[in-house]
């Protein structure tokens, strides 16, 4: 079943991969960016102080939703000072829209008919304090893959947090089950993916799609997904492709059972849900990729 | 007379500082903040927890946010281009049914989330703009919650959330653009109608 799983998945990737060079689009350059005053840019940046941006946190302000389509708005003198700000985002690129859906529908039936069943039985059984246990050591086992990407990415800082969390995690933390580092250090984890990575480095989201079973995705993350495996530590030790999967499905139902439901959530609030978990993953992987 | 002008003149002294610190302290931050204690304190108000008190707290946390929370500036922007089109009958009602999903969504929400400590982290001013990030803890972790505002005659007010680069309003301007394209604002509003229905019917949880 999972062997089939991987096939299917792999059945549907690969046709996609070589439509991505032609459908590759530019980074989402610009968004979050800096502004600086120009005769083009008239609206000079009024922030307390714009350089610590761990303070400030993003800028979400040249992010305005009205962006996508200035020139509706001419007449509108309420938005005339946000024309010149940053500039909109690029559209999201969706070729595959139609097979897309068809897989949203199989992901949700695939949600409601087997993975929360799996995820009730799974929490009823474990308590959720040893699921939250598992949960950290799971992270903790995963760190190479923050570690690298950090390295990669050149945050060489937070790759140093990373290996710092991972040494007390592991010896203070009992083999990762506790996240000391946390709560006895105030240290936070530190998220980093090869995705990322690649859209660090330029590389564009290339056309969106969404996985069997994985959910939302695009090219570049579906690329930096199998990276992201290959940096994973327990192939290498294991040396068992059934162990491999095994592991990663309890990794996946065990993150499933200690996380909000985000997908019901989401089909709570929206009207149409492949829109509304497209546009989000987008804008997700967006702010962390341009955040500086 | 002296005796009489002198505390006057205090009198107006007073009045005329307090409205000048008004106005001077009347940073995004500090606007947003009463309001958000309020909407807090009425989701903890023992006298209006469980479903049945669901409309008497709905209506006084609404009361309550509406002082900085622009749901027709919301609705306006949401719709794009669409917005122009309609009349103002057409309008006022859209604006009336937008309110009320987003009131299902984002006070529905709150209703169910445990932590009541919103922490103000951050805020940013450009032009007319601004953005106050607020943390709210989950859990173990902090999530970043960023309500974009604009200055409406000296006024705040927030026309935008935004939650980890995700924002609420361009998300909904997404779907209706889709639905839109297919069914017309007609079909857009039957949806929209719809939906709150089955919030109001308790269909679609709380």
């Amino acid at each position: 079943m999972r062997t089939l799983l991987l096939i299917v998945l792999l059945g549907f990737i690969w046709p996609a991969l070589s439509a991505a060079s032609e459908l590759d689009r530019s980074p989402a350059a610009g968004i979050g960016a800096e502004l600086e005053t120009s005769p083009e840019n008239p609206y000079p940046d009024l922030l307390i102080d714009s350089k610590d941006t761990n303070i400030l946190g993003p800028d979400l302000l040249g992010n305005d939703p009205f962006l996508m389509d200035p020139v509706e708005y001419l007449d509108d003198p309420i938005f005339e000072d946000d024309f010149t700000l940053n500039p909109s985002p690029p559209p999201i690129s969706d070729p595959f829209e139609p097979v897309n859906r068809v897989i949203f529908v199989f992901n949700d039936k695939f949600y409601f008919w087997v993975l929360k069943p799996t995820k009730n039985a799974y929490s009823y059984v474990l308590p959720e304090d040893i699921r939250r246990c598992l949960g950290n050591a799971f992270a903790n086992i995963a760190a190479p893959i923050r570690f690298i990407n950090n390295l990669l990415q050149g945050e060489f800082e937070d790759a140093g947090i990373v290996l710092g969390r991972f040494v007390i995690n592991s010896t203070l933390g009992v083999f990762g089950l506790g996240d000391a580092a946390y709560r006895d250090f105030n240290i936070e984890p530190r998220k980093a993916d090869f995705g990322q990575t690649l859209g660090k480095w330029g590389i564009g989201e290339g056309p969106y799609l969404m996985l069997p079973a994985f959910g939302p995705s695009n090219i570049r993350d579906t690329f930096g997904f199998f990276g992201d495996i290959y940096m994973h530590p327990v192939p290498y030790i294991s040396d068992n492709l059934t162990f491999d999967l095994g592991y990663l499905v309890e990794n996946r139902i065990n993150l499933l059972s200690i996380s909000p439901d985000v997908y019901e959530e989401l089909k709570r609030m929206s009207l149409d849900p492949y829109v509304a978990a497209r546009q989000a993953y987008v804008d997700y992987r967006r702010s962390i990729i341009d955040k500086p | 007379m002296i005796k009489l002008i002198v505390p006057a003149f205090l009198c107006m002294a007073l009045v005329i500082n307090t409205a000048a610190v008004y106005s001077e302290s009347a940073e995004p931050t500090e606007q947003l903040k009463p309001i958000l204690d309020e909407l807090f304190s009425i989701l903890d108000d023992q006298s209006l927890q469980g479903d049945e008190q669901k409309e008497a707290r709905r209506q006084r946390i609404m009361a309550a946010i509406s002082s900085g929370f622009d749901f027709r500036e919301m609705s306006r922007r949401v719709l794009g281009s669409t917005w122009n089109d309609l009349s103002a009958e057409q309008r006022d009602h859209f604006v009336v049914q937008m309110t009320k999903l987003l009131e299902n969504v984002y006070i529905g929400r709150l209703e169910s989330y445990d932590g009541r400590e919103v922490e103000f982290a951050a805020e940013r001013i450009k032009g007319k703009r601004a953005q106050v990030t607020t943390l709210i803890n989950y859990e173990d972790s902090k999530i970043p919650v960023h309500y974009i505002m604009q200055k409406e005659h000296d006024r705040w007010m927030v026309y935008d959330i935004n939650i980890e680069g995700v924002s609420l309003i361009r998300n909904y301007m997404e779907q209706f653009r889709t639905i839109l394209r297919q069914e017309e604002y007609e079909g857009l509003i039957n949806i929209i109608e719809q939906k709150n229905q089955l919030f109001a019917e308790g269909k679609e949880g709380n």
